[in-house]
């Protein structure tokens, strides 16, 4: 038996070796490897449309900038604690310049990586979120592209098409962005002069529920860019045609195929190429200090959605001009893009 | 990379250590533990924005998670309920708990704060070369846990707990009241999930409700490599030790899957199937052990 017992532990000593081998040769080959040509790293919170749309757009702007890059695309699964492994890991490879796509993976990498320049994407509140000091300009080695969206001026547009009293607004208590967002929407309506009626989700399956809760009490509801909830698109809409509500949202992307009256907001792939220029210029030698962060809110940026059959069911009439300003109408069931 | 893989392999151990005590010790499989460890990370993250003393925030976080293993004991204990769902409802209330604790929000950075690893770093800096200072600090906290840890499994309470995992109706003849030791157990482990959490929170520079996403599994997957390393130990403190190190090998795992995914075609969505394929494989490979060691345990005794 204690024969038995000495061998074990030679066995265990032996994994040990074997498992330690690799590392220590792999950390060498990353230490002994000098970066020859550009390497990106880009790390988002998890695969989902609106996220791998940043990613895309990214990789489309540089190749059409004619910036032969490198990507690392890792992702961490909705995982925040391997956004410091990501971290890490574009570390040892010495990655010229790191994306973080979602405030979690963007903070992990201002965390880690102290003298590589980092470029936020999809970030609602960078100042909120730690990653800038001020809107004005970047951090050390810090800047990029926030997705908040004109709330004020989409609950007026919708102000233009009824005239509402309440609006409701769902939204996801676990993500940052969302609950930044609420507290946006909930000030544009005391401004506005409207009862503002809230509710949250933890996941998408308790989207129904949230909205079938308030849809008594408003006049019409609000979506914001929250993944969780535009992900539970088809259930909001529903419930809202039933009980004869309106929606505006944010995401023109997922407004698309359901029966939502108007949806402002941006592309997030054009976001990701707007994020793409930014790396563009920080390559070619600008500081990411002297860049301040980046709104989407130049009219080629900016999507307007509206739907004209939506509006007929719900005896609404929406005005000429919004209908002209529009570049995407739903009629008879058709989608046209202008 | 190496030194990140040993810290991430030590910040977790710590939690590691919490899910051995449930899983080994006790018997108790307990999934508090993904409500327990984004808690520590939020008392520490809160403590740290109005300035306390940043140790004792730590001990605040661990006094957090000691509560929420209390309650999953006191739901078992005392309203007849399953230990698995026990543990599955106190991680569910502990996400509003979570989000209550940040002040209504989903995550806080903490980001050019001074936290206790910026401290050490600069109380370091001097005496260890600037990639290695992390290592050091969380080897030595690590350690210092463990063997604190060793120290309390000597004790009569200690071991009367490691005895109610193995028999409780021995326990109960002793005359010693299963409820309590469960309550102190539970609330000891997910005190230490707590700790980790906190330290996650200062290593990853923010709290976020969605830290405890998977992290039992991240910690049954260690506990199992680590016995996977040693076949059969009764000496507690091998066994924490094992556990330490069984969180090491993980997270390398991981970190190689991240790394040399690539060359099999692998992309980083697929992490979660390596996790779950892991657990299934050292299952299989524990079992097979057994058998053999069975086998070998009946020739002996023909003889």
């Amino acid at each position: 038996m204690r024969f038995r017992r000495c061998l074990v532990r030679n066995k265990t000593c032996l994994v040990m070796v074997l498992l330690a081998v690799p590392l220590l040769l792999a950390s060498m080959a990353f230490a002994a490897e000098p970066p020859k040509k550009v390497l990106i790293g880009i790390s988002k919170i998890v695969s989902h449309p609106a996220l791998d749309g940043v990613e895309k757009g990214i990789q489309d702007e540089l190749a059409a900038l004619r910036i032969n890059a490198q990507y690392d695309l890792q992702n961490a699964n909705g995982d925040a604690n391997t956004a410091a492994s990501i971290a890490n890991k574009f570390q040892s490879e010495k990655v010229t310049l790191a994306v973080g796509i979602a405030t979690p993976t963007a903070q992990s990498l201002v965390n880690t990586l102290k003298t590589t320049p980092v470029v936020f994407s999809a970030v609602t509140d960078p100042v909120k979120a730690g990653l800038v000091r001020s809107l004005k300009k970047g951090g050390r080695n810090v800047t990029g592209v926030s997705d908040m969206t004109p709330v004020k001026q989409q609950i007026e547009l919708l102000l233009r098409i009824k005239k509402i009293k309440r609006l409701g607004h769902i939204y996801t208590s676990s993500e940052e962005n969302a609950v930044v967002l609420a507290g946006i929407v909930k000030q544009a309506c005391k401004e506005l002069g409207i009862e503002y009626v809230e509710t949250t989700v933890s996941k998408s399956s308790e989207v129904k529920q949230a909205v079938q809760a308030i849809i008594r009490r408003v006049d019409a509801l609000y979506i914001s860019t929250d993944n969780t909830v535009v992900s539970a698109m088809s259930a909001v809409a529903d419930v809202a045609m039933k009980s004869r509500v309106p929606i505006m949202s944010a995401d023109p992307t997922s407004a698309a195929g359901h029966p939502v009256l108007a949806a402002w907001g941006f592309d997030y792939y054009k976001m990701g190429r707007v994020t793409g220029r930014m790396i563009a210029e920080i390559l070619k030698g600008k500081k990411p200090e002297q860049m301040p962060t980046r709104f989407m809110t130049s009219t080629s940026d900016i999507d307007l959605l509206v739907n004209l059959d939506v509006a007929r069911k719900l005896g609404l009439t929406i005005p000429k001009d919004i209908v002209k300003n529009a570049n995407k109408v739903v009629q008879n069931g058709k989608l046209t893009s202008k | 990379m190496i030194e990140g893989i040993f810290v991430e392999g030590l910040i977790y151990g710590i939690m590691v250590l919490g899910v051995f005590i449930t899983f080994r010790v006790l018997d108790f499989p307990d999934l508090t533990v993904d409500g327990s460890f984004p808690l520590g990370a939020a008392l520490m993250a809160q403590c740290i924005l109005m300035g306390m003393n940043l140790w004792l925030a730590l001990l605040i976080a661990f006094a957090g998670g000691v509560a929420a293993g209390v309650v999953t004991s006191l739901i078992h204990n005392h309203l007849k309920v399953p230990n698995l769902l026990a543990g599955i409802l106190t991680m569910t209330m502990l996400y509003s708990v979570n989000i209550r604790i940040l002040g209504n929000r989903a995550n806080v950075p903490l980001l050019n704060q001074e936290t206790i690893l910026t401290k050490v770093s600069g109380l370091l800096a001097d005496i260890v070369p600037e990639e290695y200072v992390l290592l050091v600090f969380f080897l030595g906290v690590t350690l210092v846990i463990k063997v604190l840890l060793d120290l309390f499994f000597r004790t009569d309470l200690g071991l009367t707990i490691g005895a109610m995992g193995n028999n409780e109706q021995m326990v109960i003849s002793q005359g010693v009241n299963p409820k309590t030791l469960k309550s102190i157990g539970l609330g000891l482990s997910n005190g230490l999930v707590a700790v980790s959490g906190a330290f996650a929170a200062q290593y990853l520079g923010f709290a976020d409700v969605g830290l405890g996403q998977g992290i039992i599994i991240s910690g049954l997957a260690s506990v199992m490599i680590g016995e996977f390393l040693i076949l059969k130990s009764n000496r507690i403190s091998v066994l924490t030790l094992c556990a330490i190190l069984g969180s090491i090998c993980f997270y390398a795992v991981m970190y190689l899957g991240r790394y040399y995914g690539y060359l099999v075609k692998m992309t980083p969505n697929d992490l979660n199937l390596i996790k779950g394929l892991l657990i299934i494989l050292l299952l299989v490979a524990t079992q097979s052990k057994k058998l053999k060691k069975a086998a070998f345990r009946s020739v002996v005794k023909h003889d």
